[in-house]
């Protein structure tokens, strides 16, 4: 059982923060623990709380109208927060009324125990110069991250932010993330997230993610899923405003005995709007996985155009791949395409490049990174890149 | 700028909305009982092995929830359902000894014109028990059977023994726990080793009697090397108060054997249409699946192929027009239980006047089964944005050595198709006309004989609205 007093930095919070904590703690105890049926995990046993210490953000310098803080701290001093970076209504990010991520149980979890997480606030019409980079490093001294993190880009401002989760103690160590983050793109503002989760094979990733899209506002995703034990992630997008955009790219792998619950969801609510799910997977040795990729035309969405597709390699005779890519239009007027394939590596192309001298796992891996790479390509930061391509790498060749 | 929509009319159901008066020798009382479920059974004098099967799938079915993951059916009170009528009229092989007003509505349905015409056998179903059937002559020589499920309980119970709702058990769910404990009617095919049944076996249902339930059996073997196409269509008149079928199509096929199965269901727009139809395939053994969903107020109907012979293939082609007031949630299940074996799935649907069509779908490969290739398609179009239209379809896929494609679309009418044609000269109604055409058109031409009339006329009918 979880209590606040466990959390250390609780003193200092001002009464309302308390009061939403406690809350959110209610709302976690009343609500059981989803099975996810599909990929069969069974009950996830909850790690014990923790701090989590290590800094998080890399230093940038500094921009006027671009302002980064971690989320604890901007509570802690929240008065001062508010006054030095025009967030004057930062509360009303805190929780939205939709109800959203991989479960009420494990949002809640992530609202009330909150250990690290940040907070990004772009100006209007400003863009922010560079990249802004997280890193969050799991190991046996820090365990548990469960980062609430909060992304307001508003009108007209641009921002590109990498989210790294990694675990670099020889993957030795039970560690444990739950992550929520909030994006809010008001209009004609442009948010790029790229999220990269390479935790250790024991590693439990629950990740929720909601965004809120204005007028001609866009929000893009590319997600790197190549670690863990058990990875459950759930995207929503809201297409709110007329002419807003959702761009998805995904790329999983899934190999030993690891489960993934893949879920990505365009809501269409304003004309006009766009978006584009595209996920690129392979899995080994007993992986499991499932995609849900979700389409769905809401009334007033009117001449918008959705497109999900998904393409899975299958590397071994054990492997399951579910795929569930939902349609669903209360309008005449847009146009919705899903496409679904999976199937083994192409034997001529195996043939071909073995004939050329490569062993059967290498021959593989160059065809699976081919497959990834336009989505790797999209990775704005070089040495992060090597990073993950030496992890794909090591994945499918040694492991 | 508020676009010109095209107005289609509904349909107008001119003949299948013939109404008889209700004659019948027995009727059970409203609501399910084991008494009620006894009685059916004594009166069809039933071997005992049946009626315990009817009181053993009652007590599954009190048992049972109802389904909530699909239509809502809160308005369905089986209590008010009667669950048997027997028509006054005995079994007839000959047509004119039909009772005439029976016969009237079978007339007007076009059942012995289809006969005489050029289908090898024909069996009709009036409210629960069958009132006639027939069969060419040279085919009995054979050794086919063509029957009624209750004289096949009597003349061949060894074999419906064997074979009754081993494919699709009671406890699969509510309903067919239902149709176990009151299944009354439907056919019973039996195709011996390597005959080739070259025309077509025919039922049609028909529910006259308002209130009431259809729960006709249909069970199908064809054997080693044999090949058949069976046709079932079905129809009511529109009563105002709801009506339920829940039948039950039991196919078995087996190696070497092709069977094509087509479906044309026009019930009336009151009518809950739980119908759970399933084939199990053997050894290279082929099953075809044409169906068409056009009429009922609720439809919830996925035919399954279970594929368990190596090379075992099926096909499946379906077209589903909801218009308003209408939810037909409708797909189709393949599992692919050995290797080798293949699938295709082609399915259309059409919305419009706030109708509400839904695809659902399950495509499962388990462990063993290496090799095997599918290929799924979805379609749907809209014609107004009162309608609304789902896909969900689920892929289940458990070895690696496969290969799987699927691909869906929603939309409307594109305008620069529209446009195209328009400057050609064609009026914007009858392009529009034309283009509804084109997307039915795969599955139109794959229905049989005076189907693919029925079906023509009734899409005929819809689009004569469009162009008013």
């Amino acid at each position: 059982m979880y209590n606040l007093e466990m959390i250390n930095t609780i003193k200092n919070y001002p009464d309302w923060v308390k009061e939403y904590r406690k809350e959110k703690l209610k709302n976690f105890n009343e609500a059981s623990i989803p099975s996810w049926k599909r990929i069969n995990i069974g009950e996830i046993t909850l790690p014990e709380y923790r701090d989590y210490y290590k800094s998080f953000i890399k230093p940038t310098k500094k921009q006027e109208g671009v302002y980064i803080e971690e989320t604890i701290k901007g509570l802690n001093d929240f008065n001062n927060f508010n006054k030095l970076n025009n967030l004057n209504n930062l509360n009303k990010y805190l929780s939205v009324e939709e109800s959203y991520g991989v479960s009420d149980k494990f949002v809640a979890f992530g609202e009330a125990l909150f250990n690290s997480g940040f907070l990004i606030k772009i100006d209007r019409k400003t863009k922010a110069e560079e990249i802004i980079k997280m890193k969050y490093t799991l190991d046996e001294a820090n365990p548990l991250v469960i980062d609430h993190n909060i992304i307001v880009g508003e009108e007209d401002s641009e921002v590109t932010v990498v989210i790294d989760y990694s675990s670099d103690d020889g993957g030795n160590s039970q560690v444990f993330h739950n992550g929520i983050t909030k994006v809010f793109a008001k209009d004609g503002a442009k948010i790029n997230i790229i999220k990269i989760q390479r935790l250790n094979n024991k590693a439990i990733n629950l990740d929720s993610n909601i965004t809120f899209i204005g007028r001609d506002a866009q929000v893009n995703w590319v997600l790197i899923d190549i670690g863990g034990e058990i990875n459950v992630v759930n995207y929503i997008s809201n297409l709110e405003g007329v002419e807003s955009q959702s761009n998805l790219k995904s790329i999983y792998l899934g190999d030993g005995e690891s489960k993934q619950d893949l879920s990505y969801t365009m809501n269409h609510k304003g004309m006009r709007s766009l978006s584009k799910i595209e996920a690129r997977g392979a899995l080994k040795d007993n992986a499991k996985k499932v995609f849900r990729g979700n389409l769905d035309f809401k009334k007033g969405s009117r001449r918008s155009k959705g497109d999900e597709a998904e393409y899975v390699l299958l590397l071994d005779k054990n492997v399951r791949s579910h795929s569930i890519p939902v349609l669903f239009s209360h309008e005449d007027d847009v146009e919705g395409n899903h496409a679904a394939s999976a199937g083994q590596i192409d034997a001529n192309q195996l043939f071909y490049l073995m004939s050329r001298g490569l062993k059967e796992k290498e021959a593989k891996k160059l065809i699976v990174e081919a497959s990834f790479s336009h989505i790797l390509d999209d990775i704005p930061d070089l040495e992060l890149r090597e990073v993950v391509d030496a992890e794909i790498h090591r994945r499918l060749v040694y492991v | 700028m508020e676009k010109k929509k095209t107005y289609v009319e509904d349909i107008d159901r001119g003949i299948y909305d013939v109404k008889n008066e209700v004659r019948y020798s027995y009727k059970s009382e409203k609501g399910l009982t084991a008494k009620i479920v006894e009685e059916i059974s004594k009166t069809k004098n039933e071997p005992q092995w049946m009626t315990d099967f009817r009181l053993k799938s009652l007590e599954i079915y009190n048992k049972k929830p109802i389904p909530t993951w699909g239509a809502d059916l809160s308005e369905l009170d089986i209590e008010n359902i009667v669950t048997y009528i027997k028509p006054d009229t005995e079994m007839k092989h000959s047509w004119e000894d039909v009772p005439e007003d029976i016969k009237k509505t079978f007339d007007l349905l076009g059942i012995p014109q289809a006969e005489r015409a050029s289908l090898a056998g024909v069996g009709a179903q009036y409210d629960s028990e069958v009132v006639y059937h027939n069969m060419r002559e040279d085919l009995a020589k054979q050794g086919v059977i063509y029957t009624d499920m209750e004289t096949a309980i009597k003349d061949y119970e060894e074999i419906v023994k064997d074979y009754f709702m081993k494919l699709v058990p009671p406890n699969d769910h509510k309903f067919a726990a239902l149709h176990g404990a009151v299944w009354s009617g439907g056919s019973f095919v039996y195709v011996p080793e390597g005959v080739n049944v070259d025309i077509p076996l025919q039922s049609y249902f028909r529910l006259n009697a308002p209130g009431a339930g259809q729960f006709e059996h249909t069970l199908i073997i064809v054997e080693k090397g044999a090949n058949l196409h069976f046709i079932e269509g079905c129809s009511a008149p529109k009563h105002s108060v709801i009506n339920l079928h829940a039948g039950c199509v039991e196919l078995f096929v087996k190696e070497d054997a092709r069977l094509r199965y087509s479906t044309i269901e026009n019930w009336s727009r009151n009518m809950y249409n739980l119908n759970t139809k399933r084939a199990v395939v053997d050894r290279n053994g082929i099953i075809e699946w044409v169906s068409g969903s056009f009429g009922s107020r609720v439809s919830m109907l996925y035919p399954m192929s279970i594929l368990r012979g190596e090379g075992a293939k099926s096909e499946f082609t379906g077209i589903t027009f909801a218009s308003k007031g209408q939810y037909l949630d409708t797909g189709t299940k393949v599992v692919h239980a050995a290797p080798y074996t293949t699938s295709s799935v082609n399915s259309k649907s059409i919305s419009k006047g706030g109708g509400h069509a839904f695809y659902r779908g399950l495509l499962r490969v388990a462990p063993n089964a290496h090799n095997c290739k599918s290929t799924v398609s979805c379609e749907s179009l809209m014609l107004d944005n009162e309608s609304r239209s789902d896909t969900l379809p689920i892929i289940e896929l458990n070895n690696d050595n496969i290969d799987i494609g699927h691909e869906a679309k929603i939309g409307r009418i594109s305008d620069e198709a529209i446009f195209y044609l328009m400057s050609r000269g064609i009026s914007e109604e009858e392009a529009k006309a034309m283009i509804v055409r084109g997307f039915v058109e795969p599955i139109s031409k794959e229905l049989p004989l005076e189907y693919a009339v029925e079906m023509n006329n009734l899409i005929k009918l819809e689009l004569e609205g469009a162009i008013g």
